[in-house]
């Protein structure tokens, strides 16, 4: 871990090293930024007014249909600053002129030759490693015959410019070891070992990784992983942290997707439009539980009154985390740090922040209905539709309703005041306990409450027009009919997704046409500008920038729009990404090691072409990650031994360069399970809804104990996968081994080393429970002490047992008995590291 | 991890801790042990005036007006109509008229500040104490401004203070964990344990909670019962047996500083085992000092146990220690929410709070420890001079006060002003960002400079804002 002043000074370095990028002068970036805040909105990337886009210094230089809207060199036959200046400018044609001085900002950039712009147009961005255009990088001639595949070619020219020398390969049981925790998140069985080690014909090693790859544990573990990714938690976070019950069935599609090896583009494109995009198919709702898998404010959105300023901000804080989630996980961008200002160091506009802001306008994150046959699926979401537009329908009608006013609706909204206000003195103060008087109280003011408020709506609604009052009645009878039809489908589910329609709780109410976004200034809700229209980021080369959708008619054309946007084959961002992810949890680090930052404040690849290599084979691979696992795997250099050598050590200490493997510490999922494993306790029963392992209590803000929860109980046997994830508290075992938390986009792990955590293993009461039955299973078929502890280190470590070991161990089991020398075992480095 | 050449045993002793701590902290227990701290402490930027604080954290939006922030006109329109000028936006209620707080008012000290009768302890302590009449929340929900206050953020995810400075300053003691948390028995405030959160920080720099006056105080720190295999003779020979076995193992894999310091985390888990007994048992406190922090009192026994118990770890070195004052939101009342019915409520937890944080205040002193030690009061924002249904009092983000007291601060001082109604901030409003800012200045560290890259962006506690207050600073 390095210090702050530490980190920057490796990022200064690394951007010295590896940056291609040329500078972008100070001019040009006043000169986007100018553009950005006040042009963009009407003249985006790939269909702008005009035929012209002002998204990029380049596009302005193509210009549109009136031709250039810039000559370097000669303000005054530019268009651009033509239409810009003058006591009456044309441009823009709404809200104030610009100021004399982004004028003159204008002027003298382009007077100056409009620096930043070469002549071809090509925009500064394009010279950043990531926004590069992907093509396969040619593979280096095979050196000292090292090589097994393409991967150990680009490595070893790494190798023999650095003056290193790889490793050995390690041994089988090494290699078995590393690979079950790698793929499968456990440790591999006694008798996997013995097969593997004894098994001398050709293709023994392919064999083992295939293997793994079909095995339904590797969905498991590499599911757990992006999971991590997407901030997937099961209750709300903030206040009131509420539980989630029905977050479930996206974890299960993330597992099947990794292990039906989904083409990445299709997996992109359902997590973010899967409604949209296949509305006969249940896979493509529950997809979006991506959407909404971040953390959300329950009090914000479903207590505080329309029209609030904290409401808004709700809103801006929700849709600014399903943004940020969308693009650091499918595009390593920090996207997010543009919300108050164009990007400090990537070209992400301020204006692209909003575009993607206003793609996310209309959806918000709830309960919604689906069902596994998707014949049915298709008319349940039909008449959910048909339900929505009824309910939008009432929803206008109900507005002309609360207008209503009379002398008796007055009265009765007074009394409905104060019937409010009576349940509330009628409650309990600290030290008191609750009556049966005030308990009758406030049931009968209940009951009263409701009729008063029925009657209020029959008087309103009886002073609108009688064709409104009609049509309220056809309405109410519709929606009857509806929910009836749907209540009569078979085999009903819910999951919590991405959603345009649900039943509404306290003030949380669908928007019935997406909510206007706006840019805001300094990110203020209280300061907007100009209304965003759906869009991404600017910067990347061949794609349209701004969508053209009207996201305000059509929700999800937006949604719709991004998903092609960003799985588009000439995303270079996207291939890129998954690339460096999927090699980051094979090394413990990314080629890249910022897996969700690829600017200029992320760390750049230490192997560009060769990650550009495996982002291709991805892209053009049919979008298979198995193709890349077993690429990787197969390589000479994934076999590597782990073992330091000094003098290589001496060259690169932290291993950047791939001369040996990483040593990993386990993480906290693959500690877990192997507990689970080894004491021959797992249930290995896949999916369905998570496994509580804490004593819940609902409450104003729910409880999570987790001290009094019984690791005994059959909740406690299932896969750490399939753990219920609460945001507010975490399960202290777990955050001690770095778990992933919730409430944050996780791209790498910390691995810690803590006293808490020393702690957490030698006493957390699954550690003693797991004691005892590993002791159990120590003892099964073995005679004696010594098979004993032989059986323990080959089941818990995946090797033999030296004479030393046996004996120390055993003598420890005679005075203090097995299960202490299972606990010991447990806690030995060698448990938790990985060679 | 990267590994370097400097004082391996220390760094190794470090990384025990928490599995590499920064360099900042380094270089300053490297400074600690040679000794170049004397009596006044080096700060990680500039000379730092405080070494540890202590935060009380009143949880569910303490009333300035009815305890700190005097204004007589709410007397003289008592019962009138609440018209502050312009649209009066609340959280739950349409606003009800003028309520004067139910408790009196009388000056205090040589300072002469204004302090109700409902905190007359504090009140004999306002010439140690600089208030903050005029902080302004950017939130009116109690999760995300409990954020705020406690990380600078309003949404989740984020470092909490007490982190923050356990990763700047590291810590104080190799015998207990730099940050340490004292929930409210009742149970957690809005938000959780994630209040007190390391975030993207390493996870050494979470608040550790200790349940005081629990028996499994400190989760893991002994077997549970269940554990009946394990006997101390068989605990002690265990550990022994645990470190051969990891030796051999790091004999083949030189080089890898991690297998040492897990070895070394070990060892230190045994430290813990044994301080932390004898720093949770208040048993040998006098008297006078149980007295002092009314353990006697049923009202004020659970949080003046837990000031005792923060007194006991900052003595210890704890950097930051975390007291709550108050739960979550619910029904009955068990924090400082009083929309209801304020008398009741606020006096309930009024009383609990005010003679044990008196007490703390005292106790520092009289210990010499309260000339490096900040006590730093504070609550997510403030509640309104109107009523709310007859009796309560609806959110106030506009004003709402915090104070510090100890070291560095000056005794006797109020920085910035409400308005006359003590409805919204008037002079020198200030946020968050700049109690925070002014605290961490006073321990040594320049808000700017103290950073951590996550996601993309130098964070820092203070986000992009954040200007120390000189004029509190003695």
């Amino acid at each position: 871990m390095l210090s702050p002043s530490g980190v920057r000074a490796l990022s200064a370095l690394l951007a010295l090293s590896g940056s291609v990028a040329a500078a972008v002068p100070e001019s040009a970036r006043t000169v986007q930024t100018i553009l950005a805040g006040r042009c963009v909105a009407c003249h985006y990337a790939g269909g702008g007014q005009a035929g012209l886009s002002l998204a990029s210094l380049g596009d302005a230089l193509r210009g549109g249909s009136s031709g250039p809207a810039i000559v370097p060199g000669n303000p005054t036959a530019s268009l651009l600053l033509q239409r810009i200046s003058g006591p009456r400018p044309a441009m823009p044609p709404v809200g104030e002129p610009l100021s004399d001085k982004q004028v003159d900002a204008v002027a003298r950039w382009i007077k100056a030759g409009a620096p930043g712009v070469d002549s071809a147009g090509e925009d500064p961005a394009d010279a950043w490693w990531s926004f590069a255009p992907l093509n396969r990088p040619s593979v280096p001639a095979d050196g000292g015959g090292w090589s097994r595949n393409e991967i150990d070619r680009f490595v070893a020219a790494k190798h023999s410019e650095m003056g290193l020398r790889p490793a050995p390969e390690a041994d089988r049981t090494t290699l078995i070891r590393r690979l079950s925790y790698n793929l499968l998140g456990l440790p591999p069985s006694p008798e996997q070992v013995r097969s593997f080690v004894e098994d001398s014909s050709s293709g023994a090693y392919e064999r083992l990784v295939d293997g793994m790859l079909a095995s339904p544990r590797y969905g498991e573990r590499w599911g757990r992983h992006w999971l991590d990714v997407v901030h997937y938690g099961e209750s709300h976070g903030y206040d009131k942290d509420k539980a989630r019950r029905n977050a479930w069935p996206y974890r299960d599609y993330v597992i099947r997707s990794f292990n039906g090896d989904k083409p990445y583009a299709r997996f992109i494109r359902e997590q973010i439009a899967g409604d949209v995009l296949w509305p006969a198919d249940p896979e493509g709702l529950i997809a979006t539980g991506f959407v909404a898998a971040g953390p959300w404010d329950y009090v914000g959105h479903a207590e505080l009154r329309e029209g609030t300023k904290d409401k808004q901000l709700a809103r801006l804080l929700d849709r600014d985390d399903m943004v940020a989630a969308t693009m650091s996980t499918f595009t390593s961008l920090t996207v997010h740090c543009a919300r108050c200002h164009d990007h400090k160091f990537d070209p992400i506009l301020q204006a692209d922040y909003y575009a993607l802001q206003a793609v996310f306008a209309g959806v918000d994150r709830a309960d919604q209905p689906y069902f596994d046959d998707p014949e049915v699926h298709a008319k349940g979401r039909d008449v959910w539709r048909k339900m929505r537009k009824a309910h939008e329908a009432l929803a206008r009608i109900e507005a002309q309703m609360a207008e209503a006013t009379s002398d008796e609706i007055s009265r009765l909204d007074k009394r409905s005041e104060k019937i409010s206000q009576q349940v509330a003195d009628s409650l309990p103060k600290v030290g008191e306990v609750d009556t049966e008087e005030s308990i009758a109280l406030r049931t009968a003011l209940g009951k009263e409450s409701v009729q008063v408020k029925t009657r209020r709506n029959e008087l309103a609604l009886a002073r609108l027009p009688v064709p409104t009052q009609e049509e309220h009645e056809a309405l109410t009878l519709e929606i009857e009919s509806l929910e009836s039809q749907l209540g009569a489908l078979p085999g009903r589910r819910t999951v919590y997704s991405a959603a345009t329609y649900f039943e509404p709780y306290g003030t949380f109410t669908p928007a019935w046409s997406p909510r206007p976004v706006h840019l805001l200034a300094k990110g203020s809700v209280e300061a907007p500008l100009e209304r965003a229209l759906p869009g991404a980021v600017s910067a990347v080369a061949g794609l349209a920038a701004r969508f053209g959708t009207d996201s305000r008619s059509d929700e999800g054309s937006g949604r719709a729009a991004l998903a092609a946007w960003i799985s588009d084959s000439r995303n270079p961002l996207t291939w890129r990404s998954i690339a460096n992810r999927v090699w980051h949890y094979h090394f413990g680090r990314g080629l890249a090691d910022s897996p969700n930052d690829f600017g200029r404040m992320g760390s750049a690849p230490t192997h560009p072409e060769l990650l550009d290599w495996l982002a291709v084979e991805v892209r053009d691979g049919g979008g298979s990650l198995k193709r890349l696992h077993r690429k990787i795997l197969l390589s000479a250099t994934y076999r590597q031994a782990s073992s330091e050598r000094s003098g290589q050590r001496a060259t690169d200490a932290g291993n950047r360069w791939l001369w040996r493997m990483n040593r990993n510490r386990l993480d906290a999922e693959a500690v877990r399970d192997t507990l689970l494993a080894i004491s021959g306790q797992m249930d290995l029963s896949m999916g369905g809804p998570s496994a509580e392992q804490f004593v819940f209590k609902d409450d104003h803000s729910p409880v999570y104990d987790y001290a009094h929860f019984d690791v005994a109980s059959p909740a406690a046997r299932r896969r750490s996968v399939y753990r219920f994830l609460v945001r507010s508290v975490q399960d202290p075992f777990m955050e001690s081994l770095d778990c992933a938390d919730p409430s944050l986009l996780v791209p790498r792990r910390s691995s810690t080393l803590t006293a808490v955590q020393a702690l957490a293993l030698l006493n957390d009461p699954l550690v003693i429970e797991s004691s005892r039955h590993f002791a159990d299973r120590m003892r099964e078929g073995a005679p004696d002490l010594a098979s004993q502890v032989e059986r323990g280190i080959r089941l818990a470590l995946g090797r033999d047992a030296s004479d030393e070991e046996t004996s120390l161990l055993a003598s420890h089991g005679r005075q203090h008995g097995l299960e202490n020398v299972a606990r010991l075992i447990i806690n030995s480095n060698e448990f938790l590291f990985v060679d | 991890m990267p590994t370097d050449n400097v004082a391996p045993t220390r760094r190794r002793l470090l990384q025990a801790w928490g599995g590499g701590l920064g360099w900042i902290a380094l270089a300053h227990l490297l400074r600690r042990d040679a000794g170049a701290s004397g009596g006044q402490s080096e700060g990680l930027h500039h000379p730092a005036k405080a070494r540890r604080v202590v935060q009380l954290f009143m949880s569910g939006a303490a009333s300035q007006c009815d305890m700190f922030d005097y204004k007589p006109l709410l007397i003289e329109r008592s019962g009138q109509p609440f018209d502050p000028g312009g649209k009066v936006e609340l959280f739950q209620s349409s606003p009800g008229p003028v309520m004067p707080s139910p408790w009196d008012w009388a000056q205090h000290g040589e300072s002469g500040k204004w302090m109700s009768s409902l905190v007359p302890h504090l009140a004999g302590c306002v010439d140690r104490m600089a208030f903050f009449p005029s902080m302004v929340s950017k939130s009116n929900v109690h999760g995300p401004a409990t954020f705020m206050q406690n990380t600078g953020f309003t949404v989740p995810g984020f470092p909490s203070m007490g982190a923050w400075i356990s990763y700047g300053l590291g810590s104080l003691t190799d015998q207990l964990p730099s940050f340490v948390v004292l929930p409210d028995a009742r149970g957690f405030a809005p938000n959780g344990p994630s209040n007190h959160s390391a975030g993207f920080l390493p996870a050494q720099h979470q608040g550790t909670m200790i349940r005081a006056g629990r028996e499994n105080a400190i989760h893991d720190l002994f077997p549970p019962r269940s554990a009946d295999f394990v006997t101390p003779a068989s605990e002690q020979a265990g550990l022994e047996v645990l470190e051969q076995l990891n030796r051999v193992h790091m004999a083949d894999r030189p080089g890898d500083s991690r297998l040492a310091a897990r070895i070394e985390a070990y060892e230190m888990a045994a430290r813990l085992q044994s301080t932390a007994p004898e720093v949770l048992d208040v048993g040998g406190e006098s008297q006078a000092t149980r007295q002092l922090y009314g353990l006697d009192d049923p009202i004020t026994a659970d949080f003046g146990l837990r000031c005792l118990t923060a007194r006991r770890l900052l003595e210890r070195g704890v950097r930051f220690v975390q007291v709550w004052s108050g739960a979550d939101n619910g029904f009955p009342r068990r924090n400082w929410d009083s929309h209801e019915d304020l008398l009741t409520d606020h006096g309930m937890m009024g009383r609990s709070m005010d003679q044990p944080a008196a007490a703390l205040i005292h106790d520092l002193g009289s210990l010499g420890l309260l000339e490096d030690t900040i006590v730093y009061w504070t609550t997510e924002f403030g509640r309104m001079p109107c009523s709310q249904g007859a009796k309560g009092r609806d959110h106030n983000p506009f004003t709402f006060t915090s104070w510090l007291a100890g070291g560095g601060v000056k005794g006797g001082t109020v920085y910035g002003a409400s308005d006359e109604w003590s409805y919204k901030a008037m002079d020198n409003p200030i946020h968050s960002y700049d109690l925070h800012a002014t605290v961490l200045h006073l321990l040594g560290i320049d808000h700017t400079q103290l950073t951590y890259r996550h996601n993309g962006i130098d964070r820092r506690l203070t986000d992009v804002h954040g200007h120390v207050i000189t004029e509190v600073i003695s």
